[in-house]
């Protein structure tokens, strides 16, 4: 297989900057739906997430900033943690290139390396700008581990250790579940979107065929 | 949903300043906070604390006060549980106060971190509420033709535009696609795993749906000629409305004010 050239410019493409909106929507949205269902977590990182698994990681990184940008218009506590949502973008896009999310043994490994950069970029912020205290319920659960005599440190990053990695998980899982129905002739238009085709042509070889046939068809 | 202004028209005189002139105020108060802050009596940050009373009198005089009064209440939340979790929760030296609870237990405040809890939640307060004084007193449309003045590509105007017009259609449409899985009989309510799992049958649909649309959308922008170069038209014009230079000089007169201050509170 021939090696792929990535160029920033080369990267926002028309569709990827129109992607972004939408990946920014996703994120609020699936936010909302969280919160409609009554869950414990943000899940507001999946457009960031599904956008740089397609576009690479400066269309991700992008997306992430927008997010909190626009969330903190809203509410301006948000504006500081844009670098953990930059940071998912950019680690899954980087990720995504070097065909991380291959197979399933792969998207483990990636699925822990998010998580954990995402608890590096996100402990400071919230040990050293908000003393701890974040605005959702997990904030709780970080104040009952130091009552009962963990550091602040070790009382944060547990806190969410245990939660981003769940966050992570369901967001991977939704977006893995996606990509799989994304048609083909979608699929193709984005930078690395080819990676995805390849692993569903493996598994349903016949269906393209008639699927072109139909096309020809119609036509 | 969404409708388009073309003229927004404002009759108070800090509502309408330029947007990088309230961009610019926003900063310096930001940076004003930061350095009272390292002025303290007895150890306590109360000329930050003080300070914080100029944006609500800013908000009430540039008319945004009820519109940003939710968004101060719930930082307003936040910097009080970091003064509850910093001033009992870290333990230094001294105990300032010590509160007993039905003769079972004592809550202690401590005074070291009683104070360091105090500068976090003021700087917390400062800047959240200036930012959110600067996000009421500015409409998205002004903020993003002033950077397109400066230069900003017409490409990113867009993304951020569209952006917020998004948000709103895909939040209705969330709310709608999980009402029609309701009504398929998809749970969504019970215990946690009951209502994680009826995340996906909602998000799924949601996210292909917008997937499709936008390749119809960069169809409809090619064809409308948005990646032509050349000079764009615009039908939305910010202007300035000419007290720009009274505003700035009264905020660079306080910054130096200030500044002045810390540094003689140095040398002295």
């Amino acid at each position: 297989m021939k090696e792929k050239k990535y160029s920033i410019k080369k990267d926002f493409t028309l569709l990827a900057l129109l992607l972004i909106p939408i990946a920014v929507a996703i994120n609020f949205a699936g936010g909302q739906l969280a919160s409609l269902l009554k869950l414990p977590l943000y899940l507001d990182t999946i457009g960031t997430i599904f956008v740089a698994m397609l576009c690479g990681p400066w269309v991700g990184g992008l997306a992430g900033l927008i997010t909190n940008l626009v969330l903190g218009i809203a509410n301006p506590i948000f504006i500081p943690f844009a670098i953990v949502n930059v940071t998912v973008g950019l680690v899954t896009g980087y990720l995504a290139r070097k065909g991380m999310f291959a197979n399933w043994w792969k998207w483990i490994i990636s699925m822990v390396l998010m998580a954990l950069a995402s608890i590096i970029t996100a402990a400071p912020i919230v040990v050293i700008m908000f003393g701890g205290i974040t605005s959702s319920g997990t904030s709780l659960i970080t104040a009952t581990l130091m009552a009962t005599g963990a550091g602040i440190w070790g009382a944060v990053i547990s806190t969410e250790l245990v939660f981003t990695v769940i966050d992570r998980i369901i967001s991977f899982g939704i977006t893995f579940l996606i990509l799989r129905v994304v048609p083909e002739r979608t699929l193709i238009k984005f930078s690395i979107g080819e990676a995805y085709i390849k692993t569903k042509k493996d598994a349903e070889p016949a269906k393209e065929v008639t699927e072109a046939d139909e096309d020809v068809d119609n036509l | 949903m969404w409708q388009e202004k073309l003229r927004i028209k404002k009759n108070n005189s800090i509502h309408g300043l330029y947007p990088f002139t309230k961009m610019w105020i926003t900063f310096l108060y930001c940076v004003c906070a930061m350095v009272l802050s390292t002025i303290t009596i007895n150890g306590y940050p109360v000329y930050m604390m003080v300070s914080f009373l100029i944006i609500p009198v800013l908000a009430a005089a540039t008319g945004v006060l009820k519109k940003i009064s939710g968004v101060m209440k719930s930082i307003a939340i936040i910097s009080l549980f970091i003064v509850l979790l910093q001033g009992i929760l870290i333990k230094s030296d001294l105990i300032l106060y010590s509160l007993n609870v039905f003769n079972l237990f004592n809550i202690n405040f401590y005074t070291d971190s009683l104070q360091y809890g105090l500068v976090l939640a003021f700087s917390v307060l400062n800047m959240g509420c200036m930012v959110a004084w600067f996000f009421g007193a500015t409409d998205n449309k002004e903020l993003i033709n002033a950077f397109e003045k400066r230069g900003m590509g017409p490409k990113a105007s867009y993304v951020l535009l569209s952006t917020l017009q998004m948000i709103g259609v895909l939040q209705k449409s969330a709310k709608t696609i999980m009402s029609a899985q309701q009504a398929r009989g998809v749970e969504t309510e019970g215990n946690v795993f009951v209502r994680s799992k009826a995340f996906i049958p909602s998000m799924i649909p949601l996210i292909l749906g917008s997937i499709t649309n936008t390749e119809e959308r960069v169809l409809t922008l090619e064809s409308k000629g948005f990646l032509v170069k050349g000079e764009k038209t615009r039908l939305f014009d910010v202007k300035p409305n000419g007290k720009e230079p009274i505003a700035m000089t009264i905020t660079i007169v306080y910054v130096a004010a200030i500044i002045i201050w810390r540094v003689l509170l140095w040398v002295l």
